[in-house]
């Protein structure tokens, strides 16, 4: 048996965070929910097999986290999939250094297919 | 008694006597009865009588007198005859007497003339017995010789009628004998036609007498006729005749004539003479006459031309021709067709008049064979014929072109001068005018032309003004011939004085070259005064306007360098004037936009069209501001001059469209957030109640999520269209394969109608390059429409293929269809299609906004085939990306 992967969602809405951990969960996931992006930039250890990361959240763009994490040396190879509501910033979330975008609300089937793609040994 | 017994006895003498053809009478001597004693047949015949009523009677009482034969004397002279034979004894003869015989039966008598001897028969003894009366019937003689005598007087009478008439005879007559034609008779008239009395000619050869005629051939003439015996005719012949001492030359019409004796021999001529001179002179003039007819008639150029009625042929002159533009005559007819179409009635109705009045008089135009326009005026004259009756018109033809073309210059000129609103006046010398038009008549209060005669020119001014005149422009005109200046001139009626532009000058004699009068046109000066103060108020005005309005205005030459903005432009940039003209005024634009106004700016002056642009501008406040420009370019004759344009400021406008732009963008944004969260729990839950096999609890759950997609749509389309009206719309451009894309949205979009089947059409289309999901985004609305339009079909066909570089995908339904003048508005932004009821098919009107705006910004095209009740075909083309090397 596989170790169960473990995925950290970052998002500042609360319902996003318990949806989408329902969702993940109903699949197997380990889900690790972080409010607002709280801390994820200090993050040397334990860290997830995948990061979900909402872009536009209050008072952070989770793009800069983005760069800052593909920056750091230990979660530089950490797979980050940026989410956002608008379609357009596509372009400027693959620039970011993310692995992949998703766009808001998206299909579930969707959200499997990149996880799978992304957390594959 | 005895003695006629005595004859009778000798019965042989009575039968003789009896018998005598010579009737005989044998009456006794004895007077005054000188009784009948016997007769013989050829007696009684000769006086239709009977013996027995004869024999014893008294001669006289047998034979009475005719009571009508008045005055005879017959009776006396038979007595006087009877008593001379019996006193002589010897036969008396009476000659041819009339003694009428009575017409037995009647009352009448016949005329008979005698000749009668008496024989007295004498006995021995000298006395006279009886005597024989033998009377013969000479009525036939005497009435011969009566008649005879008649016939005499009657040639007597005759012959001196003849010799009266030949005397005075209006005809000159001469009788010339012999070989030397010595002159037997002549008549008074060719006396005087010789100009000689008849004494000088009669028993002379006439030549001996008219010397002067001597060799000039007269005499051949006459020998001619006299050896030949032809008569010789000469008509007009010149004779040189001394008349009065002095040669005339005379002309003769004369005949001469053979005269023949009564054997038919010939012993002269009889010449027989008129003189014609007068006539020959007549005709002379006529032909002279004439001649300078037709030299007149040449010399106006006048055709002529003579029209026979009856016939319908008209005979015309080598210049009517020529006014017809033609070479030569030719038929009524073809002149005929050559009549202006217009003026054709004109010239039937002038010939219908010719037959009223007698006269052909009308102007018409015609044309010449080079399609040129002339002018011609006929006048002609009607000539009857027999029975009165009209037979032919002849008349003339002149081209009057060039006098109707002056005639219509001069009316044209009249025209003008009478029509201008400058006064136009001829001044005489003497200080008054004869001529004033009507507009000088008004401008200055003349009331009718006599009354510009009389007034003299002083009084059409001040006092002050017309010393002016006499000093400065009179003398002006008349030294140099000219004048021309402001002047001011008086109303005749209202008194009013106002100043008028007055151009004079001096009309000199052609000839001589001497000054006849002067010509004045003056422009009264009041409207042009009142419009030029009128144009300063309006310019006044206009300034007041441009200054006051919240506008700003500018002006550009042809180069697109400013000339001129208002004082609001100055107002709002705090900059003078002067720093905006030519391109000074792009340092007040805001730095950004400075590029972007100039390219709009050239690219819309290249084209010379309106445009507009919108710019920042950091106004004097130091506040940056919003403007819009529009600038409309001038033309002057068709030629550019440049630009006028507006300027407004629309902060405000912006801002507020800024807000909204925001707050759909922070709606739509926030409005996803939950909807994602409902859709991810919606999922989940589908799949844990599929999972637990709540089977229709999941497709419940299902359904729901549906409706979520339908609501997340919704939401996309508001964040489109409020980036397209901002221009935040990114594209994501890369290359791709097309059929592939469709084939994957048709999968998708398959799943969500039961009712209908997508049937795919496609042909090979290869690779596009655009942003393949805002692409894929506009077949999905096309697919989503015909699925929502077509609710009664079954049946959806998508359509692809490759024309001339271009991808071309159609979704074909067979729905409800728009009518052609929905057709264009389908893609405008709010439109929505209504069914058979209002309101009948949800949407925002939006989707097929958003995919024309993709369409257009990917470069490619956008349109729909429709037909209402059978189906819409929605359709855009895009193009194909060129692969290397192929």
């Amino acid at each position: 048996m596989n170790k169960t992967k473990q995925i950290m969602i970052a998002d500042d809405d609360d319902a996003i965070l318990d949806a989408l951990g329902a969702m993940l969960e109903y699949k197997g996931y380990e889900v690790r929910p972080v409010l607002n992006g709280k801390g994820l930039t200090e993050m040397q250890n334990e860290l997830p097999d995948l990061l979900l990361l909402d872009i536009w959240m209050s008072g952070v763009d989770g793009r800069d986290i983005c760069k800052k994490l593909k920056a750091g040396n230990v979660t530089s190879k950490m797979p980050i999939v940026l989410i956002s509501a608008s379609k357009d910033i596509h372009t400027s979330a693959m620039e970011a250094g993310a692995d992949d975008f998703l766009a808001k609300p998206f299909e579930i089937e969707e959200l499997y297919k990149m996880i799978e793609l992304h957390t594959a040994v | 008694m005895n003695k006629t017994e005595l004859i009778f006895s000798q019965q042989f003498y009575k039968e003789i006597f009896y018998n005598s053809p010579v009737a005989k009478l044998i009456l006794d001597p004895i007077g005054p009865d000188y009784r009948i004693l016997d007769v013989n047949d050829a007696y009684l015949k000769a006086t239709n009588s009977i013996r027995e009523k004869l024999i014893g009677k008294s001669v006289f009482a047998a034979f009475p007198a005719n009571p009508s034969d008045e005055g005879s004397k017959n009776i006396e002279r038979t007595i006087y005859s009877f008593e001379q034979a019996i006193q002589t004894g010897k036969p008396y003869t009476m000659s041819n007497y009339r003694y009428d015989i009575p017409i037995p039966g009647t009352n009448e008598f016949e005329e008979r003339y005698w000749t009668t001897i008496n024989i007295p028969i004498v006995d021995e003894k000298g006395v006279v017995q009886y005597f024989i009366h033998c009377p013969s019937n000479v009525t036939e003689i005497i009435k011969l010789a009566e008649r005879e005598k008649q016939g005499i007087e009657a040639l007597k009478a005759q012959r001196e009628q003849l010799f009266s008439f030949f005397m005075q005879a209006p005809v000159a007559i001469g009788i010339f004998k012999g070989a030397g034609y010595v002159v037997e008779l002549i008549n008074p008239p060719l006396c005087k036609l010789y100009g000689k009395t008849m004494e000088e000619f009669l028993g002379k050869p006439i030549f001996d007498v008219l010397t002067e005629i001597k060799g000039h051939g007269f005499e051949e003439l006459l020998d001619k006729v006299r050896l030949t015996g032809e008569s010789f005719k000469g008509e007009g012949v010149l004779v040189p005749l001394k008349r009065n001492g002095q040669v005339e030359n005379i002309y003769v019409d004369f005949v001469y004539e053979p005269f023949r004796e009564n054997d038919g021999s010939i012993s002269g001529v009889i010449a027989i003479a008129t003189e014609v001179t007068s006539q020959v002179k007549a005709n002379l003039k006529v032909i002279e006459a004439e001649e300078r007819a037709r030299l007149a008639v040449d010399a106006a150029g006048l055709g002529t031309f003579d029209l026979d009625l009856k016939t319908g042929e008209m005979i015309t002159s080598e210049q009517f021709a020529r006014i017809f533009g033609l070479a030569k005559p030719v038929s009524r007819k073809e002149y005929i067709e050559k009549f202006h179409p217009d003026d054709r009635q004109l010239r039937d109705e002038a010939h219908k008049l010719v037959l009223e009045t007698g006269k052909l008089e009308y102007e018409v135009r015609i044309l010449w064979p080079d399609q040129s326009i002339h002018w011609i005026r006929v006048d002609g004259k009607l000539y009857y014929g027999v029975k009165n009756k009209p037979a032919r018109i002849l008349g003339t033809l002149l081209d009057v072109t060039l006098e109707r073309k002056a005639n219509e210059e001069q009316k044209k000129l009249f025209t003008l001068v009478n029509n201008s609103v400058d006064l136009m006046a001829i001044l005489e010398l003497d200080g008054t005018n004869s001529y004033i038009n009507e507009a000088g008549k008004n401008m200055l209060g003349f009331e009718s032309d006599s009354e510009v005669k009389k007034i003299p020119i002083s009084q059409l001014h001040r006092p002050e003004d017309f010393e002016m005149v006499e000093k400065e422009v009179l003398p002006s005109v008349m030294q140099k011939g000219q004048w021309a200046g402001v002047m001011k001139v008086k109303h005749l009626k209202t008194r009013e004085i106002f100043p008028v532009f007055n151009n004079t000058i001096r009309i000199d004699d052609p000839v001589s070259g001497n000054p006849i009068a002067v010509g004045a046109v003056m422009r009264d000066l009041r409207p042009e005064m009142s419009a030029k103060q009128a144009l300063e108020e309006s310019e006044e005005f206009l300034r007041t306007i441009t200054t006051a309005t919240p506008t700003g205005l500018w002006m550009s030459d042809e180069n697109g360098h400013i000339t001129y903005v208002n004082q609001t432009w100055i107002d709002w940039t705090g900059i003078p004037f002067e720093k905006h003209l030519g391109t000074e005024w792009l340092n007040a634009i805001y730095e950004e936009d400075r590029n972007f106004v100039v390219e709009k700016f050239t690219e819309k002056m290249k084209e010379r069209v309106t445009g507009d642009a919108e710019f920042r501008m950091k106004n004097a406040d130091g506040v940056i501001h919003w403007y819009i420009a529009t600038g409309k370019p001038q033309f002057k004759e068709g030629i550019f001059t440049g630009y006028i344009g507006a300027c407004v400021d629309i902060s405000e406008q912006k801002q507020i469209q800024i807000q909204k732009d925001n707050f759909i963008a922070i709606a739509s944004h926030e409005l996803k957030t939950p909807v994602t969260s409902i859709k991810a729990y919606s999922q989940v839950l589908e799949m844990i109640l599929a999972g637990k096999g709540e089977n229709k609890e999941a497709a419940m759950v299902s359904k729901m999520g549906t409706q979520l997609n339908r609501l997340i749509d919704l939401i996309n389309d508001l964040l489109d269209v409020t980036k397209l009206n901002s221009g935040k719309l990114q594209f994501n451009d890369v290359e791709f394969d097309f059929n592939p894309m469709v084939k994957d949205l048709i999968e998708d979009l398959q799943r969500t109608t039961r009712r209908h089947t997508i049937v795919e059409d496609f042909a090979d289309t290869g690779t596009v390059f655009g942003d393949k999901e805002r692409i894929g985004q506009v077949v999905t609305n096309f697919i989503t429409n015909a699925i929502k339009y077509s609710p009664n079909s079954e049946k959806i066909i998508v359509h692809t293929s490759l024309k001339d570089d271009e991808v071309i995908v159609c979704v074909e339904d067979f729905g409800i269809g728009i009518s052609e003048n929905h057709q264009k508005k389908v893609f405008e932004q709010f439109y929505r299609v209504s069914g058979d009821m209002q309101h009948t098919f949800p949407g925002l009107g939006l989707g097929l906004y958003i995919s024309s705006e993709i369409i257009l910004r990917e470069g490619g095209r956008i349109w729909v085939n429709s037909s209402p009740g059978e189906g819409s075909s929605f359709c855009f083309a895009l193009p194909v990306v060129h692969k290397q090397g192929n």
